[in-house]
Formats: structure tokens, sequence, C-alpha cells
């Protein structure tokens, strides 16, 4: 299992099927409690300048944010703009690896889908990329 | 004369909206949002800069329903934006995590990680594109799928090894910073003021400036830097030694769990510049010796000259030169923001009916005087 920070790194990022599927897979056999249902809400975005080093704030992101329990165990879903359903699963997933429930321990599955996609993703970028990138020796020929 | 107070006029605002809305559907078209945001991305990026809200959602919503006046929708968004909690704010955001989709230098030609020179109309002609005129939404996906699979192709045929990397590329300045052409400065963890929860008052705080500076005016941010370089104060004009446009991840802390944890919740696009400038500085010894400084600017979305002209105005008024107006905080500050300046000067429309009968009052009372006199 991924620690939080990467594991909602590559569910927001490369995994939002996976995580509606593994929290339809939770809600199927556990009693999930609300805490908070999925409100909109802001964050507010402190950046470092690399000028003086300094913090400012850049503004705000629109963001969604639920809470639920199972089992005794809180789970927080949030990510960026407006997302009802996927911030519902992100909580659900996070409250269930929480909870250490035994599904979660049958999720690589879910886990090698996500990491061959943020690799394709990766792939396709890093070729975008490429293909803008200025060779000045060429210009020179 | 007395005055009287008034109202009236209900129906005929009713019938104003009304009519605001007929002119509108005249053509029987309507565009949606997912239309917007491919098709005037730029706008849609300007609109959540000045309006301090990254939603590009909300923000091609409110340009729809402002029938693409930026000032109205950024008035729209900064409205909404006030209805919303605030429920957290970011871990402090890296921009050297930043995924680079463009950057360039016109200080180095060699960069360590190259020039990438990204999506940009820079180097295209200023010449209308007739053929957009007929462009159908097949064409549109006969274009992204043949490009979708150039990339493809070129991936083939790439290393493997190779696709590593993140997008995450060494700044410019940290190499001048490492021949000390340009001073490291000291790491400084001060929380940063917010224009949103206080009063603006003068000498203000660099956070506050650089708050003010990201989501001003793009026209008047443009403006004010223009006029910098043009002639208030350079005797030489500042060098982009990198713009960089690409996405930053955030992240937020939560201690739900009974530990404090961080917690991703998605990137946002934006633009950085940092600006070589000539700076005299004062040694130890007290003589003044030719240095470079670095002027700073940070902006949402892919907004490029916002982002360097706000690099020229925050190092202005952090080097203030006397007789200056665009080093004057004061003078910059109180006219940069969209809302403020947009809403002053719309108020102008707005009945002054008592106020410009007193006026008239004086004047005739002057004038009776005067004619009295003679």
């Amino acid at each position: 299992m991924q620690q939080c920070r990467e594991r909602t790194r590559l569910l927001i990022g490369h995994g939002n099927e996976e995580a509606l599927q593994m929290a339809k897979e939770i809600k199927a056999n556990y009693l999930v409690e609300w805490i908070l249902r999925p409100q909109e809400g802001l964050a507010m975005i402190k950046v470092r300048e690399t000028a003086r080093q300094t913090l400012f704030y850049l503004g705000e992101v629109l963001i969604t944010e639920t809470k639920v329990r199972i089992r005794g165990s809180i789970g927080l879903g949030i990510l960026t703009g407006s997302h009802p359903d996927l911030s519902e699963a992100l909580a659900v997933v996070d409250a269930a690896y929480r909870a250490g429930l035994p599904e979660t321990g049958e999720w690589d599955r879910y886990w090698d889908q996500i990491l061959e996609k943020e690799k394709v993703y990766k792939k396709i970028n890093r070729a975008i990329r490429e293909k803008t990138s200025v060779n000045f020796s060429t210009m020179q020929d | 004369m007395g005055y009287v107070a008034v109202q009236g006029g209900a129906e005929a605002i009713r019938e104003s909206i009304l009519l605001a809305r007929y002119e509108n559907c005249l053509d029987g078209t309507s565009i949606s949002l997912t239309e917007i945001k491919a098709n005037l991305k730029k706008m849609v990026d300007s609109v959540m800069s000045e309006s301090s809200l990254y939603s590009p959602d909300l923000a091609a919503l409110a340009l729809k329903q402002a029938q693409g006046d930026p000032f109205e929708a950024i008035f729209l968004l900064r409205a909404h934006r006030s209805t919303l909690p605030r429920l957290y704010f970011t871990t402090v955001t890296d921009t050297a995590e930043m995924r680079v989709e463009r950057r360039i230098s016109a200080s180095f030609k060699d960069i360590l990680g190259g020039q990438i020179l990204g999506a940009s109309p820079d180097y295209q002609h200023r010449l209308l594109n007739w053929d957009l005129i007929n462009e159908t939404e097949a064409d549109v996906i006969a274009f992204r799928d043949q490009y979708y699979a150039a990339i493809l192709n070129a991936m083939e045929k790439t290393a493997e090894a190779s696709f590593e990397e993140e997008g995450r590329f060494p700044k410019v300045v940290d190499s001048l910073r490492a021949q000390n052409l340009i001073p490291q400065p000291v790491l400084c963890d001060e929380e940063p003021r917010d224009i949103t929860m206080e009063p603006l008052v003068f000498p203000s705080a660099r956070s506050l400036r650089l708050q003010i500076l990201t989501r001003g005016m793009t026209g008047a941010v443009t403006a004010l830097g223009y006029a910098k370089i043009r002639g208030y104060g350079f005797n030489n004009h500042p060098t982009i030694g990198e713009l960089r446009v690409g996405y930053l991840p955030l992240y937020v802390t939560s201690e739900l769990s009974g530990v404090c944890e961080e917690y991703y919740i998605g990137e946002i696009e934006v633009t950085e510049v940092e600006a070589f400038m000539e700076e005299d500085r004062q040694e130890a010894d007290e003589k003044n010796q030719l240095g470079i400084g670095l002027g700073y600017g940070l902006c949402f979305g892919a907004n490029e000259i916002k982002a360097i002209a706000m690099s020229v105005l925050e190092h202005s008024m952090e080097n203030p030169t006397p007789g200056d107006p665009t080093s004057d905080e004061e003078f910059v500050l109180l006219h940069v923001d969209t809302v403020e300046a947009t809403g002053f000067v719309s108020h102008l429309k707005l009945p002054h009916y008592v106020t410009f009968q007193s006026k008239l009052d004086r004047i005739r009372d002057v004038q009776r005087g005067n004619n009295h006199h003679a």
C-alpha cells in the first residue's frame, strides 16, 4: 500500500476509474457513514517565489471535499474542481486503507493498471516535449 | 430647490434584462462550456488569473454568462468566490516541482535540459487563418488524431529509459547563483499576508504586492510594466532568464487520522517568469558594484505577457526609483485590480442625480454672486 500522498497522487492523476471501482467494492460490503457529504470550497495556494525565496498566496482553487467513516476509520476525499462522485470515492478508499479492510490487499491489479497508465502518460508528455525541443546546433548547420 | 427621493424603473429593468437575453439568443445558437474551454482557453486562463480563482469550468460559465466580457466574468467569479468557504491552505508549493510543458530563456542559448517551445503563438505569422471560417468538428478531430498518431510513432522510436523524467528541469537562475552572479537568498518562512482578508496599507508587505500583481488586470499590469521598461527608471531592459509554462502539483495536510498526512489534490497550470535586471549594489566597502537582480512573475494559466510584466513591476517596487510612478506601490497596487478599477468606472453609470444637482446649484450660486458684484 502506498503512503497517502502517493496514493492520492496516483488515484487523482491517473486512476479515476479505478478509484470509483474500489469504492464500489467497499460500499457493497460495508456500511459507509457520511461525516461530510461532497461539498465545494476553496484551497488557498501558498507558493515560494524564487527571487527572494519568500512565501505568497497565488490565489484559490476550487476543490471538492468529502469525509466518510468505515468501521470507525475516517477517510478524506479531496481534489481540485467540482467532482462529487470522485471525491466520495477517494474518501471511501482512504477510509478502507485506514481501517485495514481485507479488500485493499487485493487491489494490486488496480494499482498495476494505474501505474501502467501513468507510464504511458509520461511517455506521451515526454514525446510531445521532445517534438518542440530546440536543437540549436541543427539550426547552425 | 428641495430634493425628493424617487424610485422607479423596476419594469424597465426587468425588460432590459429580458432584452439582453433575447439579443444573446437572436442567432438561435448556444455554446457549451466544453467549447469555451477548448476554443477560448487563453481567455479562460486570464479570467481565472484576474478573479484569483482557479476553476476552468467556473471561468467558462462566467464567460458564457457575461457574453464574453472578461470584466463581467471576473466580477461574477469574484462574487461566487465570496460565497465559498475556504477549507484549506496548500502546503508550500515549490515551483521547481513544475511539470514543464514550455520553457524558454532569452538570456542563454544553451540551458541545462534545453529550450522547449511547447504550444505558443510566438512563432506564427499574424495572418488571419481563413480556413477556420469553415472548420468543422470533424476537421478538429481529424487533426487531433493525426497529431496524436505522430506522437505515438515518436514514442516508439525513443528508448524506454529516457521516459523516466517527469518534465522537471533545473532552473536557469540556479546556474547564475552557483557562479555568485546572483546572490543566494535566505529562505524565508514568514507566513504570507492575504489581501482578501486585510486592507491594503503602505508600505505594503512583499507577499501582498505579489498577490495583488498576480491577480491584477492583465492589461493594467502589462501597461505599467511596459511603462517601466520604456522609460521610467531603467537604463536597459530586463532579460528573461527563464519563462516556464507547466503544471504545479498541489498538496494539503490533514490530521483526520490522528497524524498529519499530506494529500495530493491535483495540479494547476501556471506561467512563471524569472527576469534578470541590472542592479547597482553597495558593497561592504561602500563602493557601488554592478550586479544582477531578479524580478519574479507567477500567474494562473498560460499567461506569459502578464507574468513578464509582473516580474518587471515586482522588481520595480522592490527597488524603487524616486519619481518613478511604476515603483510607487500606492500608484501601482491601487489601480491594477480588475474589479476595483472596472467597478469604480462602471459606477459612473449609476444615477448621480442629487450630487449633480448639488454641483449645478453651487455653480448657479457662484454665477449669481458674480452677477450681483458686477
